[in-house]
């Protein structure tokens, strides 16, 4: 029997002739119909910043959930699709406490990275289970920022489990822009300030709307304050000095 | 034999001993009294400590008063420590299968024949077990925690002012750790002349 | 012959729990931490060998000492190295020395209805160079502390340690100060006293002494140590953190 592209398309388990796991592939894709968001790391500590598309007017931007903590010390930010981002930010915080539980101490930003990205992998588990407990890969990236005793730092997961650590990294539907804007305008001796301009510039180059406090969205990790969602007045802030 | 609590220790010294003893009165876990005395002195250089079961120790303490009195009488003169440790022993095994609830503990400075002094250190069990220790005996409910810090502090030769300090210390660190022990300690130091008795202030948890 | 009716029916028990003796001991100083054990371990009045081992070297930092039940304990040593073995794969570091702690508390509370039927004390190195202590009950409920003794003879060596280490009962003379810390000799001295002592007076200690020393990053310590006869470097790492092990004989009456 010949067998079609669409064949291997259907199984999360089967490789292609030509060595792809297709839904892994497709799942990567989803991410790029995801809204722009970025994370820039520098030496005081870690931005982490997304676009929120406001669809509609009657819709209170203030719902959108893109930042989320994991820990005092974690955060993280998403594109894709976010639900499966709760699952995946549900097991990193779980991770964390129960870290911070059995070893009384901050659990590294890359052993939660790890973590969330075992998790990634569990689509391939027990297919003809009845039980089994996912039966798609997640179609979400994240870009987990942190500090812990190797200093501040970011990774970006995607659906295939893979990660990656980065100075500033960009994902979604204007990663590609976005990416190129802060390989230009990144560099190692960053401030906090600085990271939180470049972020909200980066964001609004790639986005169709007028960027205000109520669009975008930033969040940092520091050593003095830990993770922190900015607030709209300082966000408004910090737009203004753009 | 905590059921009431209490610990005494005795120490050799150089021409001297001493003879230590906790001030604590339990039922039980329950404080009773911070002021009880289990050391009597039986004549004017031996002293006899009985800790133990509080209604023994004074019906004991009254028996070995009759039997001393009795020998003092009868003798014309004053026992010695040795005589009185073998009293003690002989006065506890009479009650062998109905024993008195107390493990004596003795001190005392003896003469020899030839005038010379020698101090004198004894304990028994309940039922009069004698020891002749050369260094210290203990008993009570801080026993071995006496035994313990006595092994670490204690070394033969003590004059009476280092025997004090040593007795003392030992007692009130053993009996700190001990919950039926405590509130406060008592120590006698005996030489050949004297007896210098002190009251030690101790934790009263 | 017995009527049918005369007979007692016959209770087996099964009692999963022996205590093996022996004594353990730990200080902490400013820089350094010492752990000791003896190596008598017996079952009632017999010996049932007079070299086993209760102190292990865990890591370059931490130093276990177990006491109680001998086969719970070296059974627990090798399930706590296993977890920092796992640790150093996950996270790639040594697990510090109160992780460890928190390790052993919720392995020891894991088995909170069947207990591992053992006392522990932990020495080591904490993250900022300073010497520690921890010691354990046995479902876990621990604490850091400056000295501990555990085992057969805890009650002989601990009003001991709490006189000459936390200077308990005593004045220091007017205008002065007991020291926080005290030198490694003067630990050491203690340490040794204080088995001699134990020994001397408890049937279920004796036959050897094992005394670890966790030396911190560039400790001052380390001239008094290496003038002992006999001390042994059993470092892994360069990390900076150094491990002795100094061995004596007891008295085996």
């Amino acid at each position: 029997m010949f067998l079609t592209r669409s064949e291997y398309d259907r199984g999360v388990n089967t490789f292609s002739p030509e060595g792809r796991l297709f839904q892994v592939e497709y799942a990567i894709e989803a991410i790029k119909l995801g809204s722009t968001t970025v994370g820039i790391k520098t030496p005081e500590g870690v931005v982490l910043g997304v676009e929120k598309r406001v669809q509609s007017p009657l819709l209170e931007s203030n719902s959108i959930e893109k930042i989320m903590e994991i820990d005092a010390h974690l955060g993280c930010a998403m594109s894709g699709l976010t639900a499966d981002a709760r699952t995946m930010i549900d097991h990193a915080r779980v991770t964390a406490q129960n870290h911070a539980f059995t070893y009384d101490e901050r659990i590294k930003v890359e052993s939660v990275t790890q973590a969330v990205c075992d998790l990634a992998l569990r689509f391939g588990e027990s297919v003809h289970d009845e039980e089994a407990m996912m039966s798609r890969p997640f179609g979400v990236a994240l870009l987990i920022a942190g500090i812990d005793e190797l200093g501040p730092q970011l990774f970006h997961t995607d659906p295939s489990g893979t990660f990656i650590r980065y100075e500033a990294k960009a994902i979604g539907s204007g990663s590609e822009a976005a990416q190129g804007e802060l390989q230009d305008k990144w560099h190692k001796q960053m401030t906090l300030k600085e990271a939180q301009i470049l972020a909200l510039r980066v964001l609004k180059q790639v986005m169709e709307e007028k960027l205000d406090q109520h669009n975008v969205q930033l969040a940092q990790v520091t050593p003095s304050k830990g993770f922190e969602i900015l607030d709209e007045v300082g966000l408004k802030a910090i737009i203004e000095e753009m | 034999m905590d059921y009431n609590g209490g610990s005494v220790i005795a120490m050799l010294g150089k021409d001297c001993v001493a003879i230590a003893a906790d001030l604590r009165l339990g039922n039980q876990a329950l404080g009773i009294s911070a002021d009880f005395q289990r050391v009597f002195p039986i004549t004017d250089r031996i002293y006899l400590g009985l800790p133990g079961l509080a209604t023994d120790v004074a019906t004991l303490y009254e028996r070995f008063r009759f039997r001393v009195n009795m020998y003092t009488i009868k003798e014309g003169r004053e026992i010695e420590p040795e005589t009185f440790a073998h009293l003690v022993s002989s006065t506890l095994y009479e009650r062998r299968f109905g024993p008195y609830f107390v493990e004596p503990v003795m001190a005392g400075i003896s003469r020899t024949p030839t005038g010379k002094i020698k101090p004198f250190i004894a304990a028994t069990d309940l039922i009069g077990c004698l020891n002749f220790a050369k260094d210290f005996v203990v008993a009570g409910t801080a026993s071995q925690k006496l035994y313990g810090v006595a092994e670490g502090l204690w070394e033969p030769d003590l004059e009476p002012e280092d025997l004090f300090e040593t007795i003392s210390q030992t007692m009130l660190n053993a009996v700190d750790r001990d919950a039926f022990s405590g509130w406060g300690a008592v120590v006698h130091v005996i030489t050949k002349d004297k007896v210098v008795t002190r009251t030690l202030k101790g934790r009263m948890d | 012959m017995v009527s049918l009716a005369q007979q007692q029916p016959i209770q087996q028990s099964f009692n999963p729990y022996t205590e093996n003796g022996g004594t353990i001991l730990a200080v902490s100083g400013a820089d350094f931490s010492v752990i000791a054990g003896d190596t008598r371990q017996s079952e009632g009045y017999n010996i049932q060998t007079r070299y086993a081992p209760k102190v292990f070297k865990l890591t370059d930092k931490a130093v276990l000492a177990v006491n109680g039940f001998a086969a719970d304990g070296n059974m627990f040593v090798k399930k706590v190295k296993q977890r920092l073995e796992w640790y150093r794969h996950a996270h790639a570091k040594d697990m510090p020395i109160r992780s460890i702690a928190r390790l052993i508390q919720t392995m020891l509370y894991a088995r909170r209805f069947f207990p591992y039927y053992v006392y522990n004390i932990l020495g080591g190195i904490e993250e900022d160079g300073t010497g520690a202590v921890y010691s354990f009950d046995p479902v876990g409920s621990y604490e850091r502390e400056a000295c501990r003794a555990a085992g057969a003879a805890q009650s002989l060596v601990q009003p001991f340690l709490d006189n000459q280490i936390y200077f308990k009962n005593q004045t220091p003379a007017p205008g002065t100060s007991f020291p926080q810390h005290l030198p490694l000799q003067t630990v050491l001295a203690l340490v040794i006293d204080s088995f001699t002592g134990a020994t001397e007076r408890h049937i279920e200690v004796g036959d050897g002494l094992e005394m670890y020393v966790v030396l911190s990053r560039g400790s001052t310590a380390l001239q008094s140590l290496q003038s002992i006869r006999g001390v042994q470097e059993i470092t892994a790492t360069n990390d900076g953190e150094r491990v002795f092990v100094i061995r004596k004989e007891l008295k085996k009456d």
